[in-house]
């Protein structure tokens, strides 16, 4: 070896010496490492690789509690047996085979069939280091033959998991949704990597909508186990993660005010209620019926119960505040009042040149009232309390279809109301591009504005929508996206905070109007409303009969009180039952009584306890 | 590589390692796949023989070229290729375990970031041999860090998080032998260390009087002084306040990113098994093809990530100790080549490659061993995959060629 000649660098040959030092001490560490583990240790984990098997066991993370405004419980989680399978467990790697005979002797006590079990060890043994779930809420006589038996069944392992309960059953179902295994569409999806098949995930209403806060973060911890099950908590360095519960959810919702809006349908009845507080968008009460029993997923549905919530006769599981839109009928009228008073196009005293004799000539159609009798020469007022077609039929030919379907937008009426509920769909307020492109350009009838003026025709809005605009005219001009949430965690953010209203400058005039004759649709006594009417405070409210060609006209019915301060908004809807003053104005009542009136304590902590 | 016959000053013992790394990286490739379990495996250590042939081409090419070639424009014409595979990985790289690394054509596929570390060598080495360029001045330290860290960004975005700070790793190795101060090294670590103990008043307060110490005691000049204090207070109330102003599910985003989300479950569980595999080796193993570990698929990489266990349990204490050993030997022998080469940017070149193979056997020594976290980076030589191989014998190839002309300025 020739000797090295002097480098140029600069203290290379100082820099050489400290770079090898680094090195070797590197290797050394490894070197020490290899010789604990190896060498003093080495039987230690000789033993463990033979004879048995280090599993993890996932600590599952509680759900956030979800609570009504007054604190009381709407969802939490009750502890509950699961029995796994781990399908790597030594005997079945020796002898596959042995997989069957476990399967087949499980199927029986668990009460699925063990073909199903199969499908689904073939299908989740990907992840080898996780057992595999068999069956949630497994029930007590089941878990304790399935532990005296652990010795016949390798790999098989009773392990405690939280439960998703709803204490309340069917109450408030559509706005809380469910959980439900996540599927193997989702577990594709990057936006759910931190999930594994056979991980529960919310579905619909709150519980999907704040998943991500409920679900809480799992913990997990290493268990040794060996022939005879399991054998202890396998001691490395670093403990169990304890799992970090789900963030608890307070709600805008008032209990007592979604029981009423529940208990007031009749039963089998189908239909939808959704109250609002017009002073800041806080979601009162959202029902939708008929309504489901969310307990019922948690514990493990069926196949055929599934099909039977989500397709059978009246969809259960749909919820018609938010995913249905419906003509909203008359309870359009005061809006369109609006867009006349805005527009100018007449005061609330005008009187039009034709008086309503039942029924209304343009062109050579004839449109009708909804009383055939007619109602006389109405002005505006009189016209909103009476609810005449045959006035707002002039009404919508004077604004005309342009500066309606403008007027309309600016209150929003095709978008969203962006409540945090997954799955809203829009309503749809038409206007003449939207006919020129469904129709054809000039191809369809001047006619249409006269349906549009009363609520028919292509119109169509959710339950949600129309409380929202209820809530607008009460307010006197905000609309509040509507909001679930009152307080994350112990976070009392106050629910103020969280809300976000858009303001459509009016007339306050215009508005002071309409409001008065909404007032007088339930005070008068020739007011349609008079079926909402409350003995101590004062109700403004339109009804509205949505012709239906499927059947039965959609009952409808928007209201706020008190009159002057308004501290509620309804809207009601109920499918196929007739009028709105008879079939959704009686439910609105019963609504704002209990939102004035809520039942005393202690039938309230009867409930709690239920 | 050139013959040993007819380049006298080729490094033997380098050259030995890295075949003998290479030979035993086969044969693991082999066990680890041999598994019944594992029938669609069962011929990767056949292509792994392939990418070995295409890898002495390749790394006996790059040495037989005077390495003076590389320098200057080459490196930048290296360097802007490496960027932009990296770039077109981003956009149109096939996703693999959660992160888009690999590029591909028909049934070819690369991972550019091994190019690209090789590539960004080089630049550095032609930039720091510059001797006009006095290396303790702040000022000329902005070059070399920015060539660091568009590499750094772009693999961090795919993301690949070990890989991305092999980048730093290379940088720090190259500037410290440029002549740049040790302490300026830890200066530049300071803000990183001061994130990581901001939650922590305490520590923070300690460390930030460490600091002030070591900053009195160096006597720096008042700029750079006050660059670092500067930095290291800012970062340290900076951090907890924009932390908590974060969303739920923005630090929900970090906290995954820093601990590999994907394999939430797996990572500690991957570790606790090597762990048994190579301790269950004992001292002399359970026997070439005999380990028992691997035989129930615990580690889904075994393969590549994971070979050093397979080692450990095979062979016990006596084959991995060898294995580590020749990588000693290996990067020992790339600092004396670098530390004997009488042109700076031989040496620079020498070393910085030496460094990508201390820091990738570092991590991922460590991690089967259970001292580092899973990050995912493959053992060069040893582990199955193309692009490491070839990027690993153009960086031998590469120490060799500095080697063989050591006497030329």
């Amino acid at each position: 070896m020739r000797a090295d000649p002097i480098s140029l660098g600069g203290g290379w040959q100082r820099r050489e010496r400290t770079l090898s030092i680094l090195v070797v001490g590197i290797f050394a560490l490894v070197l020490l490492r290899l010789f604990t583990l190896q060498v003093l240790q080495g039987s230690k984990y000789r033993e463990l690789s033979e004879e048995n098997r280090i599993r993890v066991e996932v600590l599952t993370a509680p759900r956030g509690e979800i609570r009504d405004r007054k604190g009381r419980l709407l969802a939490d989680c009750v502890p509950s047996f699961t029995v796994t399978l781990d399908p790597f467990d030594k005997v079945y790697t020796r002898d596959p085979a042995r997989l069957d005979s476990t399967l087949q002797a499980l199927a029986p006590i668990l009460g699925v069939d063990a073909a199903s079990l199969r499908d689904k060890i073939r299908k989740e043994r990907k992840v080898s280091f996780l057992p595999i779930r068999l069956r949630r809420n497994v029930e007590k006589r089941s878990v304790a033959f399935v532990s005296e038996h652990l010795d016949r069944l390798p790999g098989v392992q009773v392990e405690s998991e939280p439960l998703r309960r709803y204490p309340l059953g069917l109450m408030a179902s559509h706005l809380l949704g469910y959980v439900g295994e996540i599927s193997d569409k989702e577990l594709l999806d990057p936006v759910y990597s931190n999930y594994l098949s056979g991980d529960l995930i919310g579905r619909m209403g709150i519980e999907r909508g704040y998943e991500k806060l409920l679900r809480g973060v799992d913990g997990k911890r290493f268990v040794e186990v060996n022939a005879l099950g399991r054998k202890g908590e396998f001691l490395g360095e670093k403990h169990p993660i304890l799992p970090t519960r789900g963030t608890d959810l307070t709600l805008t919702i008032d209990l007592d005010v979604q029981r009423a809006a529940e208990e007031a349908f009749e039963p089998g009845a189908r239909g939808a209620v959704v109250a609002l507080d017009p002073r800041n968008g806080d979601v009162l009460a959202l029902a939708s019926k008929p309504n489901y029993d969310p307990n019922e997923f948690s514990m493990g549905i069926t196949q055929e119960r599934w099909s039977e919530l989500s397709s059978g006769g009246n969809y259960p599981l749909f919820n018609r505040a938010i995913q249905a839109a419906y003509p909203p009928g008359s309870t359009i009228k005061p809006f369109t009042a609006l867009a006349g008073l805005e527009n100018g196009v007449m005061t609330p005293g005008t009187f039009f040149a034709q008086s309503c004799t039942g029924e209304f000539r343009f062109g050579t159609r004839l449109f009708g009232c909804w009383k055939h009798e007619g109602h006389g020469s109405l002005s505006m007022h009189n016209a909103i309390v009476r609810s005449c077609d045959v006035y707002f039929y002039q009404l919508g030919i004077r604004i005309g279809l342009e500066r309606l379907s403008a007027f309309m937008s600016k209150l929003t009426l095709s978008d969203k109301t962006g409540i945090d509920l997954p799955q809203e769909r829009r309503g749809l307020y038409p206007d003449p591009a939207w006919y020129d492109k469904r129709f054809g350009a000039g191809r369809w009838s001047r006619g249409i504005i006269l349906n549009l003026a009363i609520g028919q025709g292509e119109v169509i809005l959710t339950p949600v929508k129309l409380a929202q605009i209820a809530a607008f005219i009460a307010n006197g001009g905000t609309l509040w996206k509507p909001h679930l949430i009152r307080s994350v965690g112990s976070t009392a953010a106050a629910a103020s905070g969280d809300s976000i209203g858009q303001y459509v400058a009016l007339d306050a005039r215009s508005l002071a109007a309409v409001r008065s004759a909404m007032a007088s649709v339930v005070s008068d006594p020739q007011g349609t409303g008079g079926q909402a009417r409350l003995d101590s405070i004062s109700v403004a409210g339109k009804t509205g009969t949505a012709q239906n060609p499927h059947g039965k006209d959609h009952a409808l019915f928007i209201c706020f009180a008190p009159v002057d301060a308004p501290r509620i908004a309804v809207a009601v809807l109920v499918e196929n039952a007739g009028h709105g003053s008879t079939a959704a104005a009686p439910i609105a009542r019963k609504v704002l009584q209990s939102f004035f009136h809520p039942a005393p304590p202690e039938s309230a902590a009867v409930l709690a306890k239920r | 590589m050139i013959s040993p016959r007819f380049s006298p000053d080729i490094d033997r013992p380098l050259l030995i390692s890295t075949l003998l790394l290479t030979l035993i990286g086969i044969a693991f490739v082999f066990s680890a796949t041999s598994m019944p379990s594992s029938v669609t495996e069962h011929g990767l250590y056949l292509k792994q023989v392939i990418y070995l042939v295409l890898a002495i081409l390749a790394g006996a090419l790059i040495a037989a070229v005077p390495y003076r070639v590389y320098e200057g424009k080459t490196s930048y014409l290296l360097y802007a290729i490496g960027l932009g595979l990296l770039v077109l990985t981003l956009f149109i790289g096939h996703v693999g375990l959660g992160a888009q690394r690999w590029l591909g054509w028909g049934p070819i596929k690369i991972q550019p970031s091994e190019l690209a570390k090789v590539a960004t060598v080089i630049l550095l080495a032609s930039l720091l041999a510059d001797r006009k360029k006095d290396w303790t001045q702040i000022r000329n330290l902005v070059w070399p860090v920015l060539i660091a860290m568009i590499p750094f960004l772009l693999v961090l975005k795919q993301p690949d998080l070990g890989t991305s700070i092999a980048f730093v790793a290379i940088l720090f190795t190259m500037l410290y032998w440029a002549g740049l101060p040790i302490l300026y090294l830890f200066f530049m670590i300071t803000p990183i260390a001061n994130v990581a103990l901001s939650f922590f008043t305490p520590g923070w307060l300690v460390f930030l009087g460490l600091l002030a110490v070591i900053l009195y005691r160096s006597r720096i000049r008042l700029l750079p002084l006050l660059l670092v204090v500067g930095i290291n207070l800012f970062v340290g109330i900076a951090t907890p306040q924009i932390w908590n102003h974060l969303q739920p599910y923005q630090k929900q985003r970090i906290t995954t990113f820093l601990d590999p989300g994907a394999d939430a479950y797996g990572a500690g569980y991957q570790i606790i098994q090597s762990k048994i595999a190579i301790g269950s080796g004992q001292f002399f193993g359970k026997g070439f093809l005999h380990g028992s570990q691997k035989a129930l698929a615990f580690l889904p990489e075994q393969h590549t990530d994971f070979i050093y266990s397979v080692v450990g349990e095979e062979t016990g204490f006596v084959g991995a100790g060898i294995v580590a050993a020749l990588y000693l030997l290996l990067i020992l022998r790339g600092i004396r080549v670098a530390n004997r080469a009488r042109n700076k940017f031989g040496g620079l070149l020498a070393i910085g490659m030496t460094s990508i193979f201390l820091y990738h056997v570092l991590v991922n020594i460590w991690m089967t061993v259970g001292l580092a976290p899973v990050t995912g980076l493959p053992l060069p030589l040893l582990s199955y995959g193309g692009s490491s191989l070839v990027a690993s014998f153009l960086q031998v190839g590469l120490i060799q060629n500095v080697a063989m002309r050591w006497r030329e300025y």
